[in-house]
């Protein structure tokens, strides 16, 4: 029995100790929290006497501290041969590519005269940034700085067709910088490179344009696209899905001279019409009812971002999105300019906003200019619950669908991926214009990759493998991207990083 | 020292003018030469080893096709004008000409224009010369 005694004596110690040790806990715990509470009383009356009369708080707009000296332009007669849009900022369709964390983000977007289909048999003659209509969207945060680089390259010719208006001075103007625009937004010439740097200063969603005269009609014909500057710390809120839409008029008349397009009619910009505002075409992202034919996808209970800008160049829209309130509305795009339970937004042109709305249940939520004569024009669109989309289209900012590299290298070189090469090559989806990526690290080695990388066309010289893989591709080189050896590495840690993923566990986004 | 040496080092010779001028869109100054660029002008000068020749207009201009005509008309006929190179916007109120540097120097062309255009009271500010392609050189008056 005594030892059992013994036995629950013992027991009753531990327990004994182990009640001290917990009642030394809450003491300390105690101790702590009166410590906590000192603290967080003494931060409370500093705040406080902060906020007193007399001490404004922090201005986040303290003009003082904006960066509002940007070097010069420079203007050369260097004419840029690769991409016609580079970047790892850009964004090509409506869905948004994640933020690009560099905060210098370079951007190339020069200007071209191709065809480009408006609505089913419209081929339009269309002036360009980065090659499409509207331009790329740039994505960035306040205190990024964007070095831009334009080449003026409208008197390239277009292969096979050789409609396209005659080769112009153009420009570029960003709404999104603060500039000199005598220094930053000369015109340019055919042939002529224009390069400047500024720093994006206030959070919102911003139009650029050509800003050469005659403005309105270098707009009309679809020299626009848009910049979303989030706020330094990022949204307040969290979304599944976020996308771009850009609202513009078109103002086409069939060519007088009767040219065709691959047998379809060509159609060039009605100056008449332009002058009167009687646009015959008003669309989302550049085409007529487009996104109704290609809705965007979300699923129930989703919340979706969208940030709108209304190009025009002369109509207003009064932006809408039928079967759902939109919860937030932050005008411009900043969230400081913020409504709550809106039905519609107006935005004249040039105006913009964010706006977060709830996907309440199954169904197509319909994208509208509330404008019916603008909508009955082609400003409308669809995201619907019910799209069948490619695994690639289900990836979006909050929720990747396919796996995403880790290391900073080879995230830089997935960016750099999808915004230069993917118009040519594919990840795991087979040949393209080139090969596919996938399981390049296991046919080639880093340094053959290095070497095909910085100087292809030397390759092609002396390399058997480059001319085999030259002559397997019909001939089409692979062009010379003036890769820096820190990029290249970039590149080839990404390739690595796609042959260490399961089979068809890798994809690229970002290409539409 | 070639004669085309000669011409681009006369027009850098002469003072650069007119580059702070510009206040907003459509008055800076290349986007007054961007009003009369005209790239098959350009092209075919260029290819003649001509070169074209960028002004503003200053005086009392009437919009409308009538004035342009007339301007057009006055230029074309200055010494040193390459025929049916000219190009006028009255709205932008400036002018281009194409012109042979080994035949006639800018100088020259210049003062013919004026010349020619003060007949309506119309004189001629220089700003740039495109000599080659993709190369507008800054220039201004003496």
């Amino acid at each position: 029995m005594q030892p059992q005694a013994q036995s629950g004596i013992g027991i009753i110690s531990r327990v004994n100790e182990t009640t001290r040790y917990t009642l030394i806990q809450e003491d300390s715990m105690t101790t702590t929290n009166s410590l906590a509470r000192l603290l967080a009383f003494s931060a409370a009356a500093l705040i406080l006497g902060a906020c007193s009369p007399g001490t404004p708080p922090a201005d986040p707009y303290d003009q003082s501290k904006m960066d509002l000296k940007p070097p010069p332009a420079k203007v050369s007669s260097e004419r840029h041969k690769g991409a016609f849009a580079e970047g790892g900022s850009l964004s090509m369709g409506a869905e948004l590519k994640p933020l690009d964390p560099a905060p210098v983000k370079t951007v190339r977007l020069d200007t071209t005269h191709k065809i480009i289909e408006i609505a089913p048999g419209v081929k339009f003659s269309a002036w360009t940034f980065g090659d499409q209509v509207p331009g790329p969207t740039i994505r960035a945060r306040v205190g990024d700085k964007i070095r831009f680089s334009m080449t003026n390259r409208s008197d390239e010719p277009v292969p096979g067709v050789q409609l396209t208006a005659a080769p112009m001075m153009h420009s570029m103007d960003f709404h999104a910088a603060m500039v000199s625009p005598q220094d930053k937004y000369r015109s340019i010439a055919p042939g002529q490179t224009i390069e400047f740097d500024f720093t994006l200063n206030y959070p919102g969603i911003f139009m650029y344009h050509c800003g050469t005269p005659m403005i309105l009609e270098h707009i009309a014909a679809g020299m626009y696209g848009a910049v979303i500057v989030e706020p330094r710390n990022g949204y307040p809120t969290k979304v599944n899905r976020e996308y771009v839409i850009v609202q513009s008029e078109f103002y086409a008349k069939l060519d007088p001279g009767g040219r065709k397009v691959d047998g379809a009619p060509l159609y060039v910009l009605d100056g008449d019409r332009l002058r009167t505002s009687q646009p015959s075409h008003t669309v989302f992202n550049g085409v007529h009812n487009g996104m109704v034919k290609k809705p965007l996808p979300a699923k129930p209970g989703e919340r979706v971002r969208l940030h709108v800008l209304n190009v025009g160049p002369s109509k207003t829209s009064s932006f809408h999105v039928v079967g759902t309130i939109l919860d937030r509305v932050w005008f411009e795009g900043n969230p400081d300019n913020q409504f709550r339970g809106m039905q519609t937004v107006l935005l004249g042109s040039s105006n913009s906003a964010t706006v977060e709305f709830m996907i309440p249940e199954a169904g197509a939520y319909i994208m509208v200019d509330h404008h019916f004569a603008n909508a009955s024009q082609g400003a409308i669109g669809l995201i619907s619950t019910d799209v069948k989309v490619e695994t690639k289209d289900l990836e979006h900012h909050n929720i990747p669908a396919s796996a995403t590299p880790t290391d900073p290298d080879a995230v830089q070189g997935k960016l750099n991926f999808e915004s230069k090469c993917l118009a040519c090559h594919s990840v795991g989806e087979g040949k393209k214009l080139g090969p596919d990526v996938a399981g390049v690290t296991r046919r080639r080695s880093d340094e053959w990759l290095a070497r095909w990388l910085k100087e292809p066309e030397k390759m092609l010289e002396t390399d058997p493998d480059a001319k085999a893989m030259l002559k397997e591709y019909n001939n089409v080189p692979m062009p010379n991207q003036s890769l820096g050896d820190a990029e290249i590495q970039q590149y080839i840690r990404y390739f690595h990083w796609i042959d260490a993923q399961p089979a068809g566990a890798a994809k690229a986004g970002g290409a539409h | 020292m070639s004669a085309r040496a000669r011409a681009v080092l006369g027009a850098a010779g002469l003072l650069l003018a007119f580059q702070g001028a510009a206040a907003a869109c459509g008055i800076c100054v290349e986007d007054k030469i961007a009003a009369v660029y005209d790239h098959a002008i350009v092209t075919q000068a260029l290819g003649r080893k001509h070169h074209v020749a960028f002004f503003l207009i200053d005086g009392p201009l009437v919009p409308g096709a009538g004035m342009r005509r007339a301007i057009e008309a006055l230029a074309g006929s200055a010494h040193g004008v390459d025929k049916g190179s000219v190009r006028v916007s009255v709205e932008a109120a400036s002018l281009s000409v194409a012109f042979d540097p080994q035949r006639v120097p800018f100088a020259t062309v210049h003062r013919e224009l004026d010349r020619k255009l003060s007949s309506k009271k119309l004189s001629l500010l220089p700003t740039r010369v495109m000599d080659q392609t993709a190369g507008l050189r800054a220039i201004g008056r003496q």
